[in-house]
């Protein structure tokens, strides 16, 4: 999911504004290592299908940056304090700040629907730049001799997600309600966040008379006050809880165009042996109107009095001429972390947002901890044993931060091994290491499942909300984990209804065994 | 004017007005207000019907528009959005009380950007410049968007210097993406403007055709390229794409400038014909017309005077004191007229149009002294002002 329906200048979920080829859904990366040609990185960036399923606007032009590195773990002598976070987000800043220059792979698609595709930086060839036709798998041969896989086109829906849940859960207007857009506290009302919902929360609270509010309709937005005054969370007659999530694929049955290669490591990186982490992350930019005027044929008239600005860009040039729309790394960086917003929309570069995280991560917690301790469940986020969740915004990091200390710094258990399939001595990720940089972080020598990269099978939503469970904590003598919120039998038990884990467990269409994986257009 | 080789596809203008046109006639009046009435439909549908109008400049459509908005307004409640349209609407009609009454309708409308920026236009035409370029200069501190540009450009080129304003005009130029073509058009013609401000025609013309370029078959870019060479074909040209009064005006002028009097004199009573049913409506955005009408075209200096009266009520700016005191001049009441062009003079304007109507003003009411000084400040800002004057009137 990452951020569908962002930044909010292209977010479709306002009356007056359209869906945009910028919007950009997800950005999928795991290794690939099935066959004898060598390790190989998969990444697969999708966005919105405008102006349709397979058809490109080519006044967008989309950039994947990709940096491979050895990895690095998280000495845990550090300690657990603000000082040592921050001393981390120093650490990022000084590598993305500095003589940083990723590798990046930059393609725009013609009128013609024709790819046009640049390679840049690599480490161990000079630029190069091809070209080849859209909607089907081609194969680009590298100065070096490799292969890279690549397919530009349309593509099912890789993001399976209660998206309607989701904004249930953090009380965002637009999805339920016409919000004008001027109205910018009528996005997420100060309801308090939850995964439960909250007794007479009347705004947000699942009505069966108006099943499709939230799904394909809308209501008038009644007159204020957007605040909830109960006690409690609502219980139907069984004295069960009403979830917010449904369980259900917002996304059902839709289309996504996509941008998907596969690349050799050896061709990302002068030392594979080391360099095990590859990092990546996603960017829209749309052509500005001045770049487009450079573009629009001369008119003969006009050829005697040329306009000033007229001229052959490079390629440094070339950027210059548009404007960064949108970036993707990391699911939920965006959506669930900082608030939508246009003026944060940032990949790598975003470690200035670490105290934004914080303090967002710690009103998000005053919501989902509360909601997870009446289930029963441990929370990793300190709500002094609150019985309902809290509404609760922070100014201050520093009051923020020892509420969320073991959000962020806690070990994220996985399942079971089978993500280290070489059983490797690989540190578990932690929060705050996914999040900052907001990147895509590949680990070579894992399955690539989130946080080690991203599948197309992970739920990475219900994922999310497991940052807030407590890892040391244990459920039938087995330690939480990241998929603990996905397994049906914590439910079945559970006292709530629907009995279902908060998003689907599976997209609703097969992905591919091959490349390039996503799933056939409907 | 659809530029060459392009004759069989739709211009830019048109495959916009053709894309609203189809959207409102998927959602009409009657689907947009169906019992119960949903908020987002309606406001998408008053919203396109003011994109209509707004794009082939149908003043006379936004009537139609404003009851549609009122409708809304009626059934909703003041709803943030329909009230900031209706703001909008208003100030386009030069209706500057109504405007801000609009943007107080909703409790915290005023303090919302777009609604920041009009009150900051509502403060420049009632003639509070510092106010309003103080508004502007916070509002693009907090993120410079392209249109709080182009108005700081557009003070800036009225009442600072003209390179600072071109810079500033693209600088908003940079923040326009290739979705917003005709708002880069727009900007093209404004610089145009302040080009031909200082004399500079050819400069203009390039600027004009950009504006094609950009946005190709926009009636607004033939009518200042018509404004700009003068010549008869052009305007017709415009007058085919809009029913417009004034362009009908500046036709009949060039007419009767060469002598075609009888083709002149329908196309100029065409446009009083209109100005002045506009005007008994109650509608007050023809009163600078029809106070230029009277001063210049078909003298009759008491009713210029008395339409000058009647819009400076409302909007008491540079333009309206010139306009008012050239009246006065007119009817032979340059003294009279002193108070108004002293006024507009004192504000810091820097429009060699306005200025040389000032000097001959302070010529003919004896104070040399004031007359030489816009003299000199004319040829300062535009030594060619007497050539290019007949394109500066948009």
């Amino acid at each position: 999911m990452a951020d569908h329906n962002d930044p909010n200048a292209v977010n479709s979920a306002f009356s007056d504004i359209d869906v945009s080829a910028a919007d950009l859904y997800d950005l999928f990366g795991f290794p690939v290592n099935n066959d004898a040609s060598g390790e190989k990185a998969y990444i697969a960036l999708t966005f919105a299908s405008v102006p349709k399923t397979g058809v490109f606007d080519s006044d967008i032009l989309y950039r994947l940056q990709i940096h491979a590195a050895p990895r690095v773990a998280w000495p845990e002598a550090e300690g657990r304090s603000l000082e040592s976070l921050l001393k981390y987000v120093d650490a990022v800043k000084e590598k993305y700040l500095g003589n940083f220059k990723a590798s990046e792979i930059r393609v725009n698609i013609d009128k013609d629907q024709r790819a046009h595709v640049k390679f840049l930086n690599f480490p161990k060839t000079a630029d190069f730049a091809t070209s080849f036709e859209t909607n089907k798998v081609n194969e680009v041969k590298t100065p070096d001799g490799q292969t890279i896989k690549a397919f530009i086109g349309g593509r099912e829906e890789a993001f399976f997600n209660d998206l309607t849940g989701f904004f249930r859960s953090i009380n965002y207007g637009p999805q339920f309600y016409h919000v004008p857009h001027t109205m910018l506290e009528g996005r997420e009302l100060p309801i308090p966040k939850t995964l439960l919902e909250l007794e007479g929360n009347d705004l947000f609270n699942f009505n069966p008379a108006e099943p499709t509010v939230g799904y394909t309709t809308k209501k008038n937005l009644p007159p204020g006050p957007y605040t909830w005054n109960g006690t409690t969370y609502k219980k139907d007659a069984n004295g069960n809880f009403r979830f917010v999530y449904t369980g259900q694929d917002s996304r059902k049955g839709l289309n996504s165009n996509a941008i998907v290669f596969e690349i050799p490591l050896s061709f990302l990186t002068k030392t594979p042996a080391t360099d095990r982490v590859v990092n990546t992350w996603g960017e829209t930019w749309v052509l500005k109107a001045s770049g487009k005027v450079a573009q629009i044929p001369d008119h003969p008239v006009l050829s005697e009095n040329p306009i000033a600005f007229l001229r052959n860009f490079d390629l440094d040039e070339e950027l210059k001429s548009y404007k960064l729309v949108d970036t993707d790394g990391q699911p939920f960086a965006d959506a669930a972390l900082s608030e939508r917003e246009d003026s944060r929309q940032m990949g790598a570069n975003n470690f200035w947002l670490a105290p934004v995280f914080v303090k967002r991560l710690a009103h998000l917690g005053w919501g989902f901890g509360p909601s997870i301790s009446a289930l029963g469940l441990k929370t990793s986020f300190n709500h002094d044993n609150s019985p309902i969740s809290i509404h609760k915004t922070y100014s201050s990091v520093i009051e923020a931060f020892p509420r969320v200390v073991k959000t962020l710094f806690q070990p994220l258990n996985m399942p079971d091994n089978s993500w280290n399939p070489k059983g490797l001595n690989i540190p578990l990720r932690r929060a705050f290491e996914v999040f900052v940089p907001n990147v895509c972080a590949i680990d070579m020598d894992t399955t690539g499942t989130w946080p080690f990269g991203r599948r197309l099978e992970d739920q990475v939503a219900t994922r999310f909300l497991s940052l807030f469970l407590d890892m040391e904590a244990e459920l039938n003598g087995k330690k939480y984990h990241i998929e603990l919120l996905n397994e049906q039998s914590l439910w079945d038990s559970a006292p709530i209804e629907p009995k279902t884990p908060p998003n689907p467990i599976k997209n609703d269409k097969e992905f591919l065994k091959e490349f390039p994986y996503l799933a056939e257009p409907w | 004017m659809p530029s060459p080789g392009k004759a069989a596809a739709l211009t830019d203008y048109q495959a916009d007005l053709q894309r609203i046109q189809s959207d409102l006639a998927e959602l009409d009046e009657k689907t947009a207000f169906a019992e119960p009435i949903q908020s987002e439909t309606a406001t998408r549908y008053v919203y396109r019907l003011y994109a209509l109008c707004s794009l082939n400049g149908d003043l006379i459509g936004l009537r139609a528009v404003e009851q549609s908005i009122d409708r809304a307004i009626q059934h909703l409640g003041p709803a943030e959005d329909l009230c900031l349209l209706k703001a909008n609407l208003d100030f386009k009609l030069h209706r500057l009380a109504e405007t801000k009454r609009d943007l107080a309708l909703a409790p915290a409308l005023a303090s919302r950007r777009p609604a920041r920026v009009i009150l900051a236009d509502v403060a420049f035409q009632e003639g509070h410049y510092a106010e309003a370029r103080q508004a502007l200069e916070a509002l693009a501190s907090e993120d410079s968007t392209w249109d709080v540009l182009a108005r700081l450009a557009h003070i800036e080129g009225k009442m600072g210097s003209a390179a600072k304003a071109d810079d500033l005009y693209v600088k908003a130029q940079d923040e326009i993406t290739a979705k917003e073509m005709r708002s880069f058009a727009w900007i093209e013609l404004q610089r145009g403007l302040l080009a031909l401000a200082r004399g500079r025609v050819r400069e203009t013309l390039e600027h004009y055709q950009c504006a094609d370029r950009a946005y190709s078959g926009y009636w607004l870019t033939a009518e200042h390229i018509a404004g700009l060479r003068g010549s008869p074909y052009h305007y017709e040209r415009v007058l085919t794409e809009v029913n417009k009064p004034e362009v009908a005006q500046k036709l009949g002028e060039i007419y009767a400038k060469n002598g075609y009097q009888a083709q002149a004199q329908p196309l100029l009573a065409q446009a009083l014909e209109q100005y002045l049913e506009s005007a008994q409506r109650g509608e007050v955005h023809y009163y600078h017309h029809l106070t230029e009408f009277f001063a210049d075209v078909v003298p009759n200096p008491q009713e210029a005077v008395r339409w000058a009266r009647k819009d400076i009520e409302l909007r008491d700016n540079f333009n309206t004191q010139t306009a008012l005191a050239w009246a006065l001049h007119r009817a032979g009441q340059s003294s009279a007229a002193l108070p108004y062009i002293k006024r507009a003079v004192e504000s810091g304007v820097n429009d060699a149009a306005l200025l040389n109507k000032a000097a001959l003003i302070f010529e003919a009411a004896g104070d040399w002294e004031a007359a030489l000084e816009c003299e000199h400040r004319v040829v300062h800002l535009n030594p060619h002002h007497a050539a290019t004057a007949h394109a500066h009137s948009h």
